[in-house]
């Protein structure tokens, strides 16, 4: 049996799926970004509220690249910049008391918590632990692509099928 | 007839392949790839070649209180004539990954330098800074000092010789004055991380100074009036009423052997096991502390 040229493309077509998907316009990006939240509390669990944040790069330990406070439960977000790749620092102080934590950020743009507990405190009562966290925000598909994604691969394939399928008169 | 056969083939194969292809895309849903958590080995990367140096000061601070004198938990007046520390065996590394004192890490040094000998300071004076007394200094490689070591021992002479921290000062509450001599003879070693502060410290240029320091800090020991009562550090602090009780003719001058006997057990210990340990750090940065005697 002789194949029809356009059914062995076809077919070889349903291999690479999303070369039939993005044939029809849908255009698909990923990025994955990273934020790291800092979380600052003494070691009876009550958090450092409104604490200052200092956050320095690994191109400039000595002035902040960025600042803030934490929150009313001991936490802050920041976005390291992937191009400045090393060890960032992160310090939060509160009357007295202190703790640094760093945050490695990697080549591949992935940060990781070097020392997840913070040091430091004044008082005996340390600052016990600075968690930190890497969030990928947009790396996965969204519902409504996936819906556009599987319909216009089937219709294309039904398409395709009802051309075959059609009466030559 | 047979080239219709075929084509209906092919269009029935391919609405079966569609329909299993639905069901991979069911099962195959997006995955976003995991960040990549490893944490790099550690490089010599922050070590120099040793032709560029610069001056790294080590400093010594009891903060204000020192200076200034504060009013202890249980509301007498402090004020300092002397506070001698001895330190031995000070030194200051690059540690790359930097060292966290909280956790059980070790210093992984990729530099270090050490002050050439014991040396007694006085916490409570320093004419050309009120905040912190210089130690010693030291030509160093450039690059980050983001750890500090030392020990707090015994000075074998001088005004401190045969203890490590000699409190003397005076005493004031309620028209009471007390003048007092604290003397103690543990010895303990502090490794700490990077300084805590208003400013950074320990970042030394070719051809510059930095500095780092040692930091005691005397609310440990004494409690502060201007915390609250149920504040950590007074909860954890000695206070200067078990002094102020052993005082004839307003005088007290005792070491911590006689306190042994003095003090009851558990204001003892907490002398030994909690404040003395907790009296040094850098800036408000911790230290890992292990005592020698």
């Amino acid at each position: 049996m002789k194949l029809p040229p356009l059914a062995l493309l076809t077919l070889a077509g349903v291999g690479g799926l999303p070369t039939a998907a993005l044939g029809h316009g849908v255009i698909l990006e990923r990025q994955a970004t990273e934020a790291i939240e800092v979380t600052a509390q003494y070691d009876t669990g009550e958090p450092l509220t409104e604490a200052q944040v200092l956050v320095f790069s690994p191109e400039d330990p000595q002035n902040p690249w960025s600042q803030g406070r934490t929150d009313d439960q001991g936490r802050f977000w920041f976005r390291p910049d992937q191009d400045l790749v090393g060890t960032w620092e992160v310090i939060v102080r509160q009357a007295g008391h202190g703790g640094l934590v760093t945050v490695e950020v990697e080549e591949t743009g992935a940060a990781t918590a070097e020392n997840p507990a913070a040091e430091g405190d004044d008082s005996g009562s340390s600052m016990q632990s600075a968690s930190v966290n890497g969030v990928n925000d947009v790396a996965n598909l969204s519902p409504l692509h996936r819906v556009v994604l599987m319909g216009t691969t089937i219709w294309g394939f039904i398409g395709t099928a009802l051309f075959f399928w059609r009466r030559k008169d | 007839m047979g080239q219709k056969l075929n084509a209906r083939l092919w269009a029935m194969l391919l609405l079966v392949a569609s329909g299993g292809f639905l069901v991979g895309c069911g099962a195959e849903t997006p995955e976003a790839e995991a960040p990549d958590t490893a944490i790099e080995e550690p490089t010599a990367e922050t070590a120099t070649d040793g032709e560029e140096e610069g001056i790294l000061e080590i400093r010594a601070s009891g903060e204000d209180r020192a200076v200034e004198g504060f009013t202890s938990k249980d509301g007498w007046e402090l004020s300092f004539d002397h506070i001698y520390v001895t330190f031995d065996e000070v030194t200051a590394f690059q540690s790359d990954p930097p060292f966290d004192a909280q956790a059980d890490d070790s210093i992984q040094a990729v530099q270090e330098v050490r002050l050439p000998e014991l040396t007694t300071v006085d916490l409570t004076a320093d004419p050309d800074d009120e905040d912190s007394v210089l130690i010693d200094e030291v030509a160093a490689p450039a690059g980050r000092y983001n750890a500090l070591s030392w020990k707090m021992a015994q000075a074998t002479d001088g005004p401190a010789e045969g203890y490590s921290m000699v409190f003397q000062g005076t005493a004031t509450r309620d028209g009471e004055t007390i003048d007092f001599t604290l003397k103690m003879s543990p010895e303990f070693t502090y490794t700490c991380g990077d300084f805590i502060g208003d400013e950074r410290k320990g970042i030394l240029e070719a051809d510059s100074m930095a500095d780092l320091q040692a930091t005691f800090h005397l609310d440990h020991l004494f409690g502060d009036a201007g915390k609250a009562d149920d504040d950590s550090t007074n909860l954890m602090a000695l206070g200067f009423d078990p002094l102020a009780n052993l005082a004839e003719d307003g005088v007290v001058d005792v070491s911590t052997d006689e306190l042994e006997e003095l003090l009851s057990e558990e204001e003892y210990a907490m002398l030994t096991d909690m404040v003395i340990p907790e009296l040094g750090h850098v800036g408000e940065g911790h230290c890992q502390v292990s005592e020698l005697s």
